[in-house]
């Protein structure tokens, strides 16, 4: 009896022993993972950082009002561009201009459609 | 020291006989009690005498105590005097032992807080750069590293560098902010104590653009100038405190209240004018009266906040803080609303300007003179000398300073740039000196001062000191104070309104935008005396007159008349014109379109004392 509660009673110990090895050994890679981790974020950080200082240098505006001299053929905005929504003209109404082609060809009227009850693909009446 | 040191020495002899033999004085006592005990006493005897030590030991008995304390004092102050003795040393010692992490750590640039305008675009931020340093006690042969390390690095000095290598610290730089090109060829050296060091590098995408207002940083980050040495005395940034090196992400990006975009236009507008009128310098502010923010912000001649080399040259000033002038006629504008708040004159008051006004052997006049008698308007839109001193004259010497002193022209003014300048106030003040202070001549003070009295005069009579931070409304109007009345505030916007429609001020009237204006063109003082062809000259435009929003200000430092203005070197034909440019070009940056129809009712407290004109249809009579 007693025997046996021993033999458990070591096994526990060695079982537990090697868990929190294990767990300690899991806890330092993870924690080695993080630093690794963080080392690369801080690294992103730092290219984030350089790409948005470039950014910046790049769309300075007295590069890009160069730029934009040599490049583009643009006017400052005057006054006579500008108009209210009130001044615009009305709209027209809509012309159905596929309507209108029928009716002067003289086919507006309702078509007569080929009755179910006739044979045959072309209507038989003239 | 030396006597308890014997006695010391004696009680350990004395414990010692104790031990091995009962002591003399002992066995007197206990053979007195049984003189005929036999040996076995003898070993219970010590035995118990060994117990008797122990006790004494242990005991305190008065009449040996003193000795004992006198051991422990001794003790102690030795001990304490050692742990002194180490601290002074520590504290005189100049070059404390450091680790080379510590040393690096303390030697590099800190990192600083971002820098944003008040649309989050970058005006300053760090980028992380390498920089070489050496150990020179590690360098075994110092000549060959100076060989190879200059071969790389041309524009090392070899015989400084030698010097460095040659001293017995434990850290020196060789380079800051080498290149990755430079990186590797160091790197393929091998050279052994020679290493690199991840520093942060302050970058200023925007070059000049804002120069005087962001302000520089030295080699090792520290602000030395402008916001970025206001953030250090803030303590915002502490690059070293106790030798920590400051978490980058910690740090929290500080908005400005300039617009990048604003701040470009005007320093372009500016740069173009400088250039055409061949002026010495220029200066120029766009400021939201509501709030006393800087919305733009430049002094030409300016310089690389990258790169600011020597900032010694006194041309490099920042025109708007640090100098301090003769602001003209703009200067009307405080006078006219001083005289119009003490309630002695109003919009319909005349003043004769017939002939010049004599003051002992000096004599006003006007520079375009009219020769009659003037409204109050008029004096204002023909900026006439003689109207603007014989108003000041009705308010007096005593009131005049007062008024002055409550719009902030007599006072150092303070705002987030370290860099101020107090005003030139003449001793003693006078009525000649009222007089011409009233159009602008005898006091100097700093132009963006001028501007804060004048935003504070349009705005609704709040003055509100200058801020370079964003600020609300809400919070400008807390920490402001009332120094004239709303109606004096409509008035003097309807004044600058005149002056752009009828006056001298045509150049600030924009179509699509209502703006008025006032332009300022003072003789400039060479030893005392006022030079007719050297002048100085400002303008103030307000957009819109109704609602004041945005108030611009440009300067010319000596500016030359153009031929085809017919050879004027007055305010109207260069700060003037540059300021009408301004307003075209950053007011639909500020996100305001220019308007088809103008207000119906701009002025509605004049309107209702009577007052019913429009400023446009002021009777040019």
């Amino acid at each position: 009896m007693w025997r046996l509660l021993h033999v458990i009673a070591i096994g526990a110990l060695v079982a537990s022993a090697v868990y929190v090895y294990s767990l300690k050994y899991q806890t330092i890679y993870d924690s080695e993972q993080i630093v690794k981790t963080r080392h690369l974020i801080a690294r992103e950080h730092d290219a984030i950082n350089m790409l948005r200082a470039e950014y910046a240098f790049l769309t300075r505006p007295d590069r890009l009002q160069a730029l934009a001299d040599k490049q583009l053929d643009m006017q400052p905005l005057s006054l006579h561009q500008i108009v209210k929504a009130s001044d615009l003209p009305e709209p027209v109404a809509k012309i159905d201009s596929i309507g209108r082609k029928l009716e002067s060809l003289g086919l507006g009227g309702p078509t007569a459609t080929p009755n179910a009850g006739v044979t045959g693909a072309t209507p038989s009446t003239r | 020291m030396h006597a308890s040191m014997v006695s010391l020495i004696t009680k350990i002899v004395a414990c010692a006989r104790i031990l091995g033999s009962p002591s003399r004085r002992v066995l007197a006592r206990r053979s007195s009690d049984a003189p005929k005990r036999s040996f076995s006493w003898k070993i219970s005897f010590s035995w118990s005498g060994l117990k008797t030590f122990a006790h004494d030991l242990v005991r305190t008995r008065l009449d040996k105590s003193g000795g004992r304390i006198r051991l422990l004092m001794v003790g102690l102050c030795l001990a304490y005097c050692g742990i002194a003795v180490r601290l002074v040393q520590l504290g005189v010692s100049h070059d404390p032992p450091l680790t080379l992490k510590v040393a690096a750590d303390q030697a590099a640039s800190g990192a600083r807080p971002d820098l944003l305008d008040r649309n989050g675009e970058i005006l300053a931020t760090d980028v992380k750069t390498m920089s070489v340093f050496a150990e020179p006690r590690r360098i075994i042969d110092k000549d060959e590293a100076v060989e190879l390390i200059t071969a790389v690095l041309p524009d090392v000095d070899a015989k400084e560098l030698r010097e460095r290598l040659g001293s017995k610290k434990g850290f020196v730089w060789v380079k800051r902010q080498v290149t990755a090109k430079e990186q590797q060829e160091i790197f393929h050296l091998g050279l052994p104590g020679v290493g690199f060091f991840p520093e942060n590098k302050r970058v200023y995408p925007n070059g000049p653009v804002g120069a005087h207002v962001i302000g520089f940083v030295d080699k090792d980050n520290i602000g030395i100038a402008g916001m970025e040495r206001y953030l250090d005395n803030q303590s915002l940034t502490d690059p070293h405190v106790a030798g920590f090196s400051v978490d980058p992400a910690s740090l929290k990006p500080v908005r400005l209240s300039l617009d990048l975009r604003a701040t470009h236009a005007l320093r372009d507008e500016l740069a173009a004018g400088l250039t055409r009128f061949r002026a010495k310098a220029s200066a120029g502010a766009i400021m939201d009266v509501t709030t006393g923010e800087v919305i733009a912000a430049e002094s030409l001649p300016d310089f690389d906040p990258n790169d600011p080399g020597d900032m010694k040259d006194p041309a490099l000033i920042n025109r708007l803080t640090v100098g301090v002038y003769e602001m003209g006629s703009t200067f009307k504008a405080l006078t006219l609303a001083m005289v119009l708040d003490s309630g002695k004159a109003n919009l319909g008051s005349r003043v004769d300007a017939r002939e010049n006004l004599r003051y002992g052997r000096f004599t006003i006049h006007d520079l375009h003179a009219t020769h009659r008698i003037l409204s109050l308007p008029e004096v204002f839109t023909h900026s006439s000398n003689i109207g603007s001193a014989r108003l000041a004259l009705m308010v007096g010497v005593a009131g005049h300073q007062a008024f002055l002193k409550k719009a902030g022209q007599l006072d150092r003014m303070r705002t987030e740039l370290p860099e101020s300048a107090a005003p030139l106030i003449p001793k003693p003040w006078g009525e000649l000196n009222t007089m011409t202070i009233a159009f602008g001549q005898g006091l100097n003070v700093a132009p963006l001062q001028a501007m804060m009295a004048v935003a504070g005069l349009l705005n609704g009579g709040n003055l509100m000191t200058p801020t370079f931070l964003i600020r609300s409304p809400a919070e400008a109007l807390a920490n402001s104070h009332r120094f004239v009345s709303e109606q004096t505030s409509e008035s003097m916007r309807y004044l600058l309104r005149a002056n752009a429609t009828h006056g001298s001020a045509d150049k600030a009237n924009v179509p699509g935008y209502y703006a008025g204006g006032k332009t300022g063109t003072a003789q400039k003082n060479f030893h005392g005396h006022y030079s007719n062809d050297r002048v100085f000259t400002t303008f103030m435009a307000i957009v819109p007159a109704d609602k004041p929003k945005y108030l611009y200000m440009t300067i010319y430092d000596d500016p030359q008349g153009l031929p085809e203005d017919g050879g004027y070197h007055y305010a109207a034909y260069n700060a003037g014109r540059v300021a009408g440019q301004l307003i075209e070009r950053v007011e639909p940056l500020l996100g305001v379109a220019p308007a088809q129809e103008f207000p119906t009712q701009p002025f509605p407290l004049l309107a209702r004392l009577g007052y019913g004109f429009d400023a446009d249809k002021v009777a040019k009579e």
